[in-house]
């Protein structure tokens, strides 16, 4: 048992990208479902989008932020076998003929998104516009690994001005909406931005879809622990999610249920870096 | 000459207990159960009521032959070996979880409830007479002996089935189709199989490494276990029907119900399905040795009375809190089994009664520091379920919390009903079956909590039994009729 790393490449300063093998996923998946992934015993479930899902494999986008996205950098190679991969998790998103489609991003989730909603988008005849915004130009992706190829215009902002276009997906979004060609935007990324996002588009009246990130334990709605406000009612990220509509959801409280562990997560991570270091490793 | 009668012995040969010094920061199992020795002793105080009449067999929910395996067990005084190997032979028959059901089952309300002996004293101790041939059978390689006798089958080739999650109710049914010859595929959502007893039944009730080879025994028998396998994502009921001959669906109630109240989504206010999922799949009491964390305050409250409640709490203190059960009614109305409740009050869990939870105060931070509750007052009518109806009575107390566990109840998942179209359910979720536990999808069975809502452990594992047999004779009769 165990699932097969099939191919592993650095991606920027944090990220990576990882490709493995699991053909019980690659077959049903659909553009807005998520995984969940654990690498090993004693690792944690973690939710991962996904790139793409093709011949048996499911590619995706990791950042370097913890425990168990450290070991999976430091001490998972291609070759090797995680211990588990399941899904695909949540609500596909309706992918048909709305007009002109952005999609915005601005960390490692939603970069994944980005390639991976614009492609199925313009296969059905949409006019697609990414907007892919970075920290800094060494956080920026290879080229092959932007959403370049599925998007019909790319823009490409760092929020320091290094590489592109000086700012956020944000003032970028904010001009094309004033230019009047947004039919529609999804997106996804850091929670904060997601809640100006929506204040952004919500005077317009732009259909807004997000990708609502939680902290998960099972990704199938048992647990609850993905619970967020939408629309005055309580709904799981993970089942009824994760792509729900930006302007039902109470931002304030999902963005502090995401810090629930923070504590928990610093000293996993200490101890990690620590161990590390002791092996010489880093 | 009369007879001399035998002596009846009133009272129950004890089971050794860990102290609760050193339980309370462990994890570790609490009740030893018994050795040859004291089991004898136990079994011999049963006065064999006939088996037409045993009401310890009406008690037990798949009327497994309790005098039978009792008598079985004093039979060989001088050879535990075999002593032990007829006895789970008698068992195996009816069960084939008994280290499971030996110590999860609420006895005092089942077989244990009616027994004979309970007029005139202590009800047999059955449950942990169960225990005792299941845990002597495992460590003493008899169960493989055992296995073998039970295998009739004939390589699979009758026919295949598929089922759906790996709780009680679908690993038995399972085992039993595995038994008459089945190719049995198990696809299973988690990582681990087991349903709840792997991921909210804790060690120190229910140790991971006995469930793990008793589950090893259902791959023995040819079971195929598909971990991380959701069935209505992963793969699609129709595709199931397409591949197999029948398909059985265990999926169990787990969604969590929540409080629909002010404050709900403050930190560390956590579902008992998550807060247990973190503890006993994860290992979150090894943090950080393992990477699953857990935040806990000082100051527990848990919400609710059965046994999830009682496991979140016991679980809650041994991360080092204080625990404060919170229950709407009174003490008689719990429905948590009568050892669960007795192994918290031991440890130091308190309670408080007739109190309705009505809003959770949170701090400058978001984290839950207070939980309000209105207190409740009795009436003297009863509801359906023989529950005391309650009434508030407008007045409220304010108990201080720096973590709260909800564990007021579960229902079904709508992960295959949402996507199987054909397949009803009723207004809870639960799915519609007919007498053979077969649902309105011809070919698809059901059984355990996914059709009861919440139920136990044996009643799961009885559904279990009771669509396998309704399965070969739906598979036998579509054959005879191809
Ligand atoms: C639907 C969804 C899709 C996601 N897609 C990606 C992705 O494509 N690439 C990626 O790198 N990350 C993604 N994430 C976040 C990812 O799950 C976390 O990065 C991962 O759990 C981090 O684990 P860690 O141990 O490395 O870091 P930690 O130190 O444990 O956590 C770092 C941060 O990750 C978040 N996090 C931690 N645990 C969880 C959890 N169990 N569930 C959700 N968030 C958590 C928290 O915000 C935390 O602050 C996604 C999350 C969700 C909900
Ligand atoms: C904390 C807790 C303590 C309990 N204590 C006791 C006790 O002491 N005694 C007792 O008798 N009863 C107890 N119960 C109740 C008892 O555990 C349940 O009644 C019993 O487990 C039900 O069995 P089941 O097989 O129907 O479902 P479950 O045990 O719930 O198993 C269902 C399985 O199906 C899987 N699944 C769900 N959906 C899918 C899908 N779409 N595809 C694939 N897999 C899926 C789940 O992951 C799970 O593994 C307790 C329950 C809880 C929550
Ligand atoms: S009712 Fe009690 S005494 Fe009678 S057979 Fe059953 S266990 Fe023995
Ligand atoms: S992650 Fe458990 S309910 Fe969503």
């Amino acid at each position: 048992m165990g699932y097969k790393i099939t191919k592993k490449e650095n991606l920027s300063a944090i990220d990576f990208f990882m490709e493995v093998e699991a053909p019980h996923i690659a077959r049903s998946w659909k553009v807005g479902q998520f995984v969940v992934l654990i690498p090993d015993e004693k690792g944690e479930r973690v939710p991962m989008s996904v790139y793409y899902a093709d011949d048996g494999r499911i590619g995706m986008f990791l950042r370097r932020h913890g425990i168990t996205t450290f070991k999976l950098w430091y001490e998972f190679d291609v070759g090797d076998e995680i211990l588990s991969i399941t899904g695909p998790l949540g609500k596909p998103i309706d992918v048909k003929y709305y007009g002109n489609v952005v999609f915005v991003s601005d960390a490692v989730c939603a970069q994944a998104e980005s390639y991976a909603t614009l492609k199925a988008m313009k296969e059905v005849g949409n006019y697609t516009i990414a907007i892919q915004t970075f920290e800094n130009a060494a956080n920026v992706y290879p080229e092959k690994y932007l959403a370049k190829p599925v998007a019909d215009e790319h823009y490409l902002t760092t929020e320091d001005g290094s590489v592109g276009i000086k700012g956020h997906y944000l003032d970028v979004l904010k001009e094309l909406i004033e230019k009047d060609k947004v039919d529609i935007v999804f997106g996804g990324g850091k929670l904060g931005s997601l809640k100006k996002l929506a204040e952004l588009t919500r005077p317009y009246g732009i259909p807004t879809i997000v990708t609502v990130r939680q902290i998960m334990v099972d990704g199938t709605g048992m647990c609850g622990s993905c619970r967020v406000l939408y629309d005055g009612e309580i709904k799981f990220a993970c089942r009824d999610g994760p792509m729900m509509d930006a302007h039902k959801i109470d931002w304030d409280d999902a963005i502090k249920r995401n810090a629930r562990f923070a504590e928990q997560e610093k000293i996993a991570r200490e101890r990690y870096l620590a161990k590390l270091r002791e092996k010489g490793v880093i | 000459m009369a007879r001399a009668k035998p002596k009846l012995i009133k009272e129950r040969v004890p089971t050794p207990e860990v102290p609760v010094e050193e339980r309370v920061r462990s994890f570790v199992e609490v009740n030893l159960g018994y050795d040859f020795a004291s089991a004898l002793k136990e079994a011999e105080r049963c006065i064999q009521c006939p088996p037409e009449y045993a009401p310890c067999i009406k008690g037990c929910p798949v009327h497994i032959n309790i005098p039978g395996f009792i008598r079985a067990l004093r039979e060989n005084p001088d050879n535990p070996d075999e002593a032990v190997k007829n006895a789970l032979r008698v068992i195996w028959n009816d069960n084939t979880l008994p280290a499971v059901t030996g110590r999860v089952c609420p006895q005092e309300e089942q077989c244990e409830a009616p027994c004979v002996m309970g007029k005139v004293g202590e009800p047999i101790n059955i449950g942990k007479l169960e225990r005792f041939v299941a845990d002597y059978a495992r460590k003493h390689g008899i169960e493989e002996a055992l296995l073998r006798e039970f295998m009739g089958g004939n390589g699979g080739m009758k026919g295949k089935v598929a089922v759906v999650g790996s709780g009680p109710a679908g690993l038995t049914c399972a085992g039993e189709l595995a038994k008459m010859g089945y190719k049995v595929t198990i696809f299973e959502a988690l990582h681990k199989p087991g349903g709840v007893l792997i991921y909210g039944i804790p060690e120190f009730r229910l140790p991971k490494e006995i469930l793990e080879k008793e589950i090893a025994k259902l791959r023995e028998l040819g079971v195929e276990i598909k971990l991380d396998y959701i069935v209505g994502k992963t793969v699609t009921l129709e595709e199931l029907l397409e591949e197999y001959d029948a398909v059985f669906i265990g999926t169990g109630a787990g969604t969590p119900k929540l409080l629909n109240i002010p404050g709900i989504l403050l930190d560390r206010i956590y579902t008992a399905n998550e807060f247990l999922t973190r503890i006993n799949l994860m290992k979150a009491y090894l943090f950080p040795e393992y990477d699953e964390p857990i935040a806990i305050g000082k100051k527990t409250i848990v919400i609710g009375a059965g046994n999830t409640a009682m496991d979140a709490a016991r679980s809650a203190l041994r991360l080092g809190t204080e625990v404060t059960i919170a229950y709407r009614r009174g003490r008689e109305d719990m429905t948590a089994r009568i050892e669960e409740i007795q192994h918290a009050e031991e440890e130091g869990v308190k309670f408080e009664f007739f109190v309705n939870p009505v809003e959770f105060i949170g701090d400058e931070n978001g984290k839950v520091k207070a939980v309000k509750f209105e207190k409740m007052r009795p009436l003297d009518e009863r509801d359906s379920r023989g529950k005391r109806k309650i009434v508030g009575t407008g007045e409220y107390i304010t108990l201080e919390a720096d973590t709260v566990i909800i564990a007021i109840g579960l229902e079904p998942n709508r992960i295959i009903s949402e996507e199987a179209t054909g397949l009803k359910t009723n207004s809870d979720g639960t799915l519609v079956v007919d007498e053979n536990l077969m649902t309105s999808i011809p070919g698809v069975f059901a059984g355990g909590d996914a059709i009861r809502g919440e139920a136990t452990v044996i009643l799961a594992m009885g559904d279990g039994k009771k669509a396998a047999k309704a399965i070969h004779n739906y598979i036998q009769a579509k054959k005879a009729n191809a």
